[in-house]
């Protein structure tokens, strides 16, 4: 698994696709922290975190797309899936390699918070469960992205149906009952208060394995009718 | 080490392999011979592991391939059509990916790494990106990605497609010289490729396997022509009477005709060599012979005699 992780990673950062991303997520991270410290004067760092989980239906989908349907695309799978390595450890290598991505990302927010904290009086808690929840979300989202990326070898249906995809679920918020109880940004919403409730843990972990699990399926099914 | 038993696949009403059946013993080279989709491909892709046949059983040193995936998998190494590699990656970063793929222990990595590397002739471009590389230096790239932790089976998916004359020798001598200490099955549609580098061919053609023969075997059925081809300089046009002369010749047609010169087709019978007698009679007669030669078959007419012959054996 770590062998994948470490081509992966140098995958992501030999070719733009790392820079992109982490562009994209900070360019909209400034945006944010400009607006609540210089507009709203506000010293809740946790908000912007918060809102900046937005932006993550966007470019999440600029990790994953790629994942499995260049792979298809050139030929590499053959390489991938003739290996006695098993499927099962090279999808989760992928997976981890995005999530190591979100977080390297996600560690420049730092940045941010050390100059909110030079200036007053922030705490801390809070901001850390949200990033905390943050990184459940966004391994919520690649393992999605991930599956959309097995299904084809087109990049960009796989990208569209993980956009697709990410703005219906941001929407089943508003729904009340069942359905509403599968939006993954209504899961989100107890982090910033500094809350790690069981309820919401489990279900982004389900969530993610039930996509993870789905995504080797569809890799050792498709031997049968490739 | 292989053994293929009634295998097929299907593609809807599509069947691109029809129940083949053929084994490969060690340290065999074996040829694997057709035109462009005939099959070999599929059948290779089956072998190792990357599609699922729709019936039939195929063992890899004795693990069956669907059922026990990961030893069978562990005794191949694979070169797929068309050298899929990842092109953001160094040649060195690419074979120890590989290595790591197929299961190398720590320990051997690096050694066995700088082995592949000047086995295969990239000590040179090792640290170079692969998007910069040339077709043939690629082509190598994918051989030292199939040869990385020695694995006993090499089965290698049109290796010198697309190279230059040059690349295809090197290629070929490589190949040679791993059939020494590998078992080996090579696909190729070109005969004079396959019979240089192995000993065994298996000729393939609409999915079904119509022979599976030594390479000495198959060539002569080949190479088993009446047919020469004769131009000569003849202002008197005697050559088309020199029939009457040798009594083994059945049919004497002209194919062309330039300036002073003839080209004909000499058909004959019999199985002695007509060159010979064909010389001697010209040289009597006081034709002159500018060029003569045994009509080669070609790919496809040893196709067809093949299945003439019905020649499944």
């Amino acid at each position: 698994m770590f062998a994948v992780i470490k081509k992966e990673l140098k995958s992501y950062f030999c070719t733009p696709i790392g820079y992109i991303f982490v562009a994209l997520f900070l360019i909209v991270v400034s945006f944010i922290f400009y607006v609540y410290t210089f507009a709203q004067q506000s010293l809740r760092f946790e908000y912007i975190v918060w809102d900046s989980t937005t932006v993550l239906s966007f470019i999440i989908p600029v990790l994953t797309m790629r994942m499995f349907a260049e792979e298809k695309k050139n030929g590499t799978d053959q390489l991938l899936l003739t290996s006695p390595r098993s499927i099962i450890k090279i999808v989760l290598g992928k997976f981890f390699a995005a999530t190591i991505v979100v977080i390297i990302s996600l560690l420049f927010l730092f940045i941010y918070y050390g100059i909110l904290r030079y200036f007053g009086d922030v705490s801390i808690i809070e901001p850390l469960v949200a990033m905390i929840g943050f990184i459940f979300l966004a391994m919520a989202y690649i393992s999605f992205g991930m599956f959309a990326s097995s299904l084809t070898e087109n990049q960009v249906i796989a990208a569209v149906v993980s956009i697709g995809f990410f703005i219906i679920v941001s929407f089943l918020e508003s729904y009340q009952g069942i359905i509403g109880m599968f939006s993954l940004v209504e899961m989100y919403q107890k982090f910033p208060q500094g809350i790690i409730s069981l309820k919401e843990v489990v279900g982004y972990i389900s969530f993610i394995l039930l996509f993870v699990l789905l995504t080797i399926i569809v890799l050792q099914r498709r031997k049968s009718v490739k | 080490m292989i053994e293929v038993q009634n295998v097929t696949k299907k593609y809807g009403d599509f069947v691109a392999v029809d129940n083949i059946s053929f084994s490969i013993k060690k340290g065999e080279v074996v040829g694997f011979l057709g035109p462009n989709g005939a099959g070999k491909s599929t059948t290779m892709n089956m072998i190792t592991g990357y599609i699922e046949p729709t019936s039939g059983t195929i063992l890899v040193d004795d693990y069956d391939i669907n059922l026990k995936p990961k030893q069978a998998k562990k005794q191949i190494g694979y070169m797929p059509e068309n050298v899929p590699l990842y092109p953001e990656l160094t040649v060195k970063e690419f074979i120890s990916y590989m290595a790591d793929l197929k299961l190398v222990q720590r320990k051997d990595k690096k050694e066995e790494i700088e082995k592949v590397i000047k086995v295969t002739g990239l000590k040179e471009v090792k640290d170079k990106i692969i998007k910069n590389l040339s077709r043939g230096y690629r082509q190598r790239v994918s051989l030292a990605g199939a040869l990385v932790g020695n694995p006993p089976i090499l089965i290698l998916d049109e290796p010198t497609v697309g190279l230059d004359p040059k690349q295809v020798t090197e290629i070929r001598n490589l190949i040679k010289s791993l059939g020494k200490e590998h078992t080996i099955l090579v696909s190729s549609h070109i005969l004079s490729e396959i019979s240089q580098m192995c000993n065994k061919i298996i000729i393939i053609d609409n999915g079904k396997i119509l022979r599976i023969d030594s390479t000495e075997e198959i060539e002569k059925t080949t190479s088993d022509s009446s047919e020469v081809i004769v131009t000569v300089e003849d202002e008197k046009n005697k050559f088309k009477n020199i029939k009457k002369s040798i009594s083994e010749i059945d049919k004497i047609d002209m194919i062309e005709e330039k300036e002073n010169e003839k080209v004909y087709s000499v058909k004959y019978s019999g199985n002695d060599d007509i060159r010979k007698i064909l010389f001697k009679e010209c040289a009597k007669q006081d034709i002159t012979i500018v060029e003569m030669k045994k009509k080669e078959n070609s790919l496809e007419e040893a196709f067809l005699k093949i299945t003439e012959k019905g020649g499944k054996k």
